[in-house]
């Protein structure tokens, strides 16, 4: 445990994002101080300069205008003295004047001629002729027994002699060395503090991962109502969250439909399967012929009603999962129409059902014949079951855009409990002996086709079905000719 | 007639092979593709019944390798496929025919007869068909029984002359709808039964002997006898 607990924390993608981060971030700073502080150092050495140039050359004035009398050591000492108060960057609590900066007059013979500083001078004077110095060009000085160089620069005099002024490093270095400890300092707290920063937020966001992770794997397992944990955040990680619990839900949801969809179809295959069974034992034990053909007949009749449903039933499940194969074919939806009307104009004088079609020539769309005669053969069983007796059916089509197909009638309407489902499987109003199939395999054809259903109660009363079927593109124009109605002649002969 | 059967499940290929032999056909079964190629190879046969779903080979691969091979006799594919594939229509395009599972034996009858007329004589020479004292005059569009004229709508008289030209013989409401409408539709409302009353009326109203009868669970026969 304790040796896994480390381990784990190493490999964990939250170190991994604060190491390198960190990294990033240190190598980046370290970059910028190196060019800061190059520039503060050559900036630093560019005023001492320009100080030393100053006060050199006006050494080099006085030096020629004092006459060149016992005093003159005396003057221009003085004035070296004064000069030497004016120093840059220093820090007179911490360091002698003395040390900091020197005069050093050189006669002609190179010979020590005037010397104002710390010491003697001739060690000074030494380390300058060991040293190539160049006309107007500051040099670094190393002076034996100085730890700190010194920054110098000369003039010529016109007597000969050569005047040098040194001024010591030591206040620029000491700059430069505190300026490094403050920023290593504040760096590595920055670098620590920045990469514990790092981690931490990393770590708990990535907690939060987990957390879903763990979640998403309990869900597999038991069952499908468990949710992963949101937070009120709006960050990636709140909508990775979201996303999953919205996926959760439509899969649950899928289930449920499911699980419906078996139970109802195992309480649609169970019941006939029962009924033929029971009917065949009938048969069985059947006091005569009449009997057992009665019982036998009966079950075929049960048998072919669960086939039908058991086509019509896949085709939806196949449409629904937009898996439904269509052979297509040009089909003239008004010549469809019209021989589905021949077919089913008796069955509705049965029941006194007018039916009027509205129709204005031929309409083409590219669809499964097969799948169209059996769509408009459930929409009309649908009439003849659930109209009553006296009403009018309107059968209307007529190509726009698309294909419109209307079928209104004056009877009920759709029940209001079930208006909203209407295309769903296992919609069937109360008094429905069906399998609340016929729409949803209606909706099915019609989607599969790429075309659309709507089913409304319009105000004027009745039930209103209108579907929009794309035309097949091989037909240009259609000449929008006298519009038929044909008041089919239904009476009961 | 010499009739090859390609179906594996046992049950199927038992009772089709016991209906057939009563229909008068004389049967070979085979219960796979490579047994079926076998038997084509010794035997000319006149028709054929392959089921689609074989276990060795996709039933319309099997059709296509014994097309290859000289077999020329139509096919009745057996389909439990609900939607028919468009391989399948390119074959019944080739004069082939389909029937999905379950089907009415009835129904197989009715379609083996026709595949087999169609390849002998695929024209109905006949203008007047006849059955007892019921005459159609197939070109005048005419009905008479016991000489007497019937006043029939067109597509009354489409679903008289299909059952007479099936007199004696049952045929199911779904082939009545294939062949008189023209659709594969199994609707769910008693629509064929409403014609047929109509046309029961007409035909057989009056106190007339009946000829049209229900076949309680399969279909209508046009009595013959």
């Amino acid at each position: 445990m304790f040796s896994e607990m480390p381990r784990r924390v190493a490999w964990s993608a939250a170190w991994r994002i604060s190491l390198w981060g960190t990294l990033a971030f240190s190598i980046g700073t370290l970059l910028v101080f190196v060019f800061l502080h190059r520039f503060v150092a050559d900036d630093m050495q560019h005023r001492n300069d320009a100080w030393l140039w100053g006060a050199v050359s006006l050494l080099g004035d006085f030096a020629e205008r004092t006459p060149k009398d016992a005093l003159y050591g005396q003057v221009v000492g003085e004035i070296a003295e004064l000069v030497r108060e004016e120093v840059p960057n220093k820090k007179r609590s911490l360091s002698n004047a003395d040390d900091h900066v020197f005069f050093l007059q050189e006669g002609e013979d190179r010979s020590l001629k005037l010397w104002v500083g710390a010491g003697a001078g001739e060690d000074t004077l030494k380390a300058i002729h060991g040293s190539r110095i160049l006309p107007d060009q500051p040099i670094d000085l190393r002076v034996d027994g100085m730890g700190v160089p010194f920054r110098v620069v000369s003039i010529r005099v016109e007597d000969g002699s050569r005047i040098y002024l040194g001024l010591s490093e030591e206040d620029q270095l000491r700059i430069l060395n505190n300026f490094r400890f403050y920023f290593v300092l504040l760096w590595l707290i920055i670098v620590l503090f920045g990469f514990a920063l790092v981690f931490s937020i990393s770590r708990s966001l990535l907690k939060h991962v987990q957390t879903i992770t763990d979640a998403a794997s309990r869900i597999g397992r038991s069952d499908l109502t468990t949710r992963v944990p949101t937070t009120s955040r709006t960050d990636e990680v709140a909508h990775l969250a979201l996303t999953l619990n919205n996926m959760l839900d439509r899969i649950e949801n899928s289930m449920h439909q499911l699980h419906t969809i078996t139970d109802s179809l195992a309480h649609d295959i169970r019941s006939p399967i029962t009924a033929v069974r029971g009917r065949l034992e009938a048969s069985l034990s059947a006091r005569s012929p009449e009997e057992q053909t009665d019982s036998i007949a009966s079950s075929i009749e049960v048998l072919d009603r669960l086939s039908q449903f058991l086509t019509d039933s896949l085709d939806v499940a196949e449409a629904n999962a937009d898996a439904l194969r269509l052979a297509r074919s040009e089909v003239d939806l008004e010549e469809a129409l019209a021989s589905m009307i021949d077919l089913y104009q008796p069955s509705m004088a049965e029941k006194d059902i007018t039916l009027d079609f509205h129709h204005a020539g031929p309409v083409t769309i590219s669809a499964d014949v097969g799948l169209i005669h059996r769509m408009i053969s459930n929409l009309f069983d649908n009439e003849v079951t659930h109209l009553p007796t006296g009403c009018r059916v309107m059968v209307d089509l007529r190509p726009e855009d698309s294909a419109r197909l209307i079928l209104q009638d004056d009877g009920p309407g759709f029940a209001p409990e079930i208006i909203q489902h209407l295309f769903e499987r296992n919609t069937k109003g109360r008094d429905s002996s069906g399998h609340g199939l016929g729409l949803a395999f209606v909706d099915a054809v019609v989607r599969a086709h790429g075309g659309t259903v709507i089913a409304s109660n319009p105000p004027s009363g009745g039930a209103r079905i209108a579907i929009n079927l794309p035309l097949s593109s091989g037909v240009s124009g259609y000449s929008r000719g006298p519009e038929v109605v044909d008041q089919v002649e239904l009476s009961k002969d | 007639m010499r009739l090859l059967l390609v179906e594996d499940e046992l049950d199927i290929q038992r009772f089709l092979k016991h209906a057939l032999l009563e229909a008068g056909y004389q049967i070979d079964a085979a219960g796979d593709a490579r047994t079926a190629m076998k038997f084509a190879a010794d035997t000319a046969y006149d028709i054929l019944i392959v089921d689609l779903g074989l276990p060795d080979q996709d039933g319309i691969d099997l059709i296509l390798s014994l097309r290859q091979v000289g077999v020329k006799a139509p096919v009745l594919i057996l389909s439990a496929r609900r939607s028919v594939d468009e391989r399948v229509k390119g074959l019944e395009q080739g004069g082939d025919d389909y029937l999905t599972k379950p089907f009415a034996l009835a129904e197989l009858l009715a379609r083996l007869r026709n595949l087999l007329k169609r390849d002998s004589r695929p024209e109905h020479s006949n203008t007047r068909l006849r059955v007892l004292d019921l005459e159609l005059d197939l070109i005048q569009r005419e009905v008479t029984r016991s000489g007497k004229p019937l006043r029939l709508t067109s597509q009354e008289f489409a679903l008289l002359e299909f059952l007479c030209r099936n007199a004696g013989r049952v045929v199911t409401r779904s082939m009545i709808l294939e062949r008189v409408w023209g659709m594969r539709i199994e609707p769910k409302t008693n629509v064929v039964d409403v014609h047929m009353s109509r046309l029961r009326a007409k035909v057989d109203g009056g106190g007339r002997k009946p000829l049209i009868g229900t076949m309680r669970g399969m279909g209508y026969v046009l009595r013959n006898a």
